[in-house]
């Protein structure tokens, strides 16, 4: 699939096959994915530890999960608990940045040398900042990327995907989680049972309430000859809409099929 | 008898007939009167009527008088739905189609709640 058309049917599934697994292939090249995600510096703090939720004793499985997402763990065949590595960039102490500048993704025409990586970069700026308050907020930002870029390859696998919170401490203790890493989000992996539209483009906010050009109040100005090229290329797909009659009949038909309320 | 009138007379449950109505159109309860029954039953088994049960599921913080989920006390309902399922018979699906009736009525109150907890 293109990639817009992947960013087009792309949604939270919440509704999986609990029966059909997940290739072990398609868990890799989500991971892959993540792997070569944009990072900054080339710390790379993400860390996945991938379960089969099958394989989780229903004791941890009660823990683990949250009220809102309980279920959609439950119907997930696989959990891919993500976290933080915040010593990261203390152990590495620069030593991937400098691997940067011996393949000359980082030039010297733009400062870098590894003396200024090990002179300056790491003791002046990195390790400072793995003390600042913020540290563990910018990390997370990079992680997001990573398990962005994941998540969009398992849409193009077929797959359907939701993140959801959980519980750190039952799953810290039976993944043994080092202590520097922090809880992110699980990702909850497997075949949909709704259909590929799910409903539709979920609801956004308006584009210019978020995206500004120059200051903030003032709306970058969106062009709707690009927003006819996004629709051609599908990634914008027929949005979710209210009512519709259809998605609650898909979603009515479901529960019963699982055997959950309505 | 934890019921002191008909069923569906309850303010609760009338908001449950709404959420109902509101979500899937027509009227669930009255094309479905299983549910009803089902809610019936889990009342008398726990000696509460419907409003009871859904005023228990929440408290009042004390400095500000807020109205909040009390986790204690869901937990506690779902050990009697868990219950109420075990005492349903044999027929492990009528038993679900029970809880879940009765979880209905929980989520359409607001109560965060679902089978993945049972």
């Amino acid at each position: 699939m293109e990639l817009k058309e992947v960013l087009g049917i792309r949604r939270s599934i919440r509704f999986f096959d609990p029966e059909r697994p997940v290739e072990r292939e398609k868990v890799q090249k989500i991971l892959e994915a993540m792997r070569i995600a944009s990072c900054a510096v080339n710390a790379h703090w993400l860390r996945a530890v991938v379960v089969n939720r099958a394989e989780i004793p229903p004791e941890v499985m009660a823990e683990v999960t949250v009220p809102v997402a309980a279920l959609v763990q439950e119907l997930a065949q696989v959990h891919i608990y993500c976290y933080c590595d915040l010593g990261i960039v203390n152990r590495i102490k620069g030593e991937r940045l400098r691997e940067l500048v011996d393949v000359g993704a980082l030039a010297p025409s733009h400062g870098w040398s590894h003396k200024f990586v090990d002179e300056i970069v790491y003791p002046q700026v990195l390790k400072p900042l793995t003390e600042a308050p913020h540290y563990p907020i910018a990390a997370a930002f990079d992680c997001g990327g990573a398990g962005t870029q994941g998540l969009l390859v398992a849409y193009d696998e077929g797959l359907g995907a939701c993140w959801t919170a959980f519980e750190d401490a039952p799953m810290r203790k039976m993944l043994e989680i080092p202590d520097d890493w922090i809880p992110l989000y699980v990702m909850n992996l497997g075949y949909p049972l709704e259909s590929k539209e799910a409903g539709g483009q979920r609801p956004r906010p308006d584009f210019e309430t978020l995206y500004f050009e120059g200051r903030v109040g003032q709306p970058f100005r969106r062009d709707p000859a690009v927003v006819k090229d996004l629709e051609r290329d599908k990634m914008f797909t027929p949005p979710a809409t209210s009512p519709n009659p259809e998605r609650m009949k898909e979603i009515r038909e479901l529960a019963r099929k699982l055997g959950l309320p309505e | 008898m934890a019921l002191s009138g008909p069923i569906a007379e309850y303010e609760s449950v009338a908001g449950w007939g709404r959420g109902l109505s509101d979500q899937w159109g027509g009227d669930p309860l009255a094309e479905e009167p299983d549910k009803l029954e089902s809610l019936a039953s889990f009342c008398e088994f726990i000696g509460k009527d419907p409003d009871a049960l859904l005023a228990f599921c929440f408290l009042r913080k004390k400095d500000t008088g807020e109205r909040f989920g009390s986790v204690k006390r869901r937990d506690q309902v779902l050990q009697q739905l868990r219950d109420f399922r075990d005492q349903c018979g044999p027929d492990a699906r009528e038993a679900r189609r029970r809880v879940n009736d009765v979880l209905s009525f929980l989520i359409h109150g607001g109560v965060l709640i679902h089978p993945g907890m049972i």
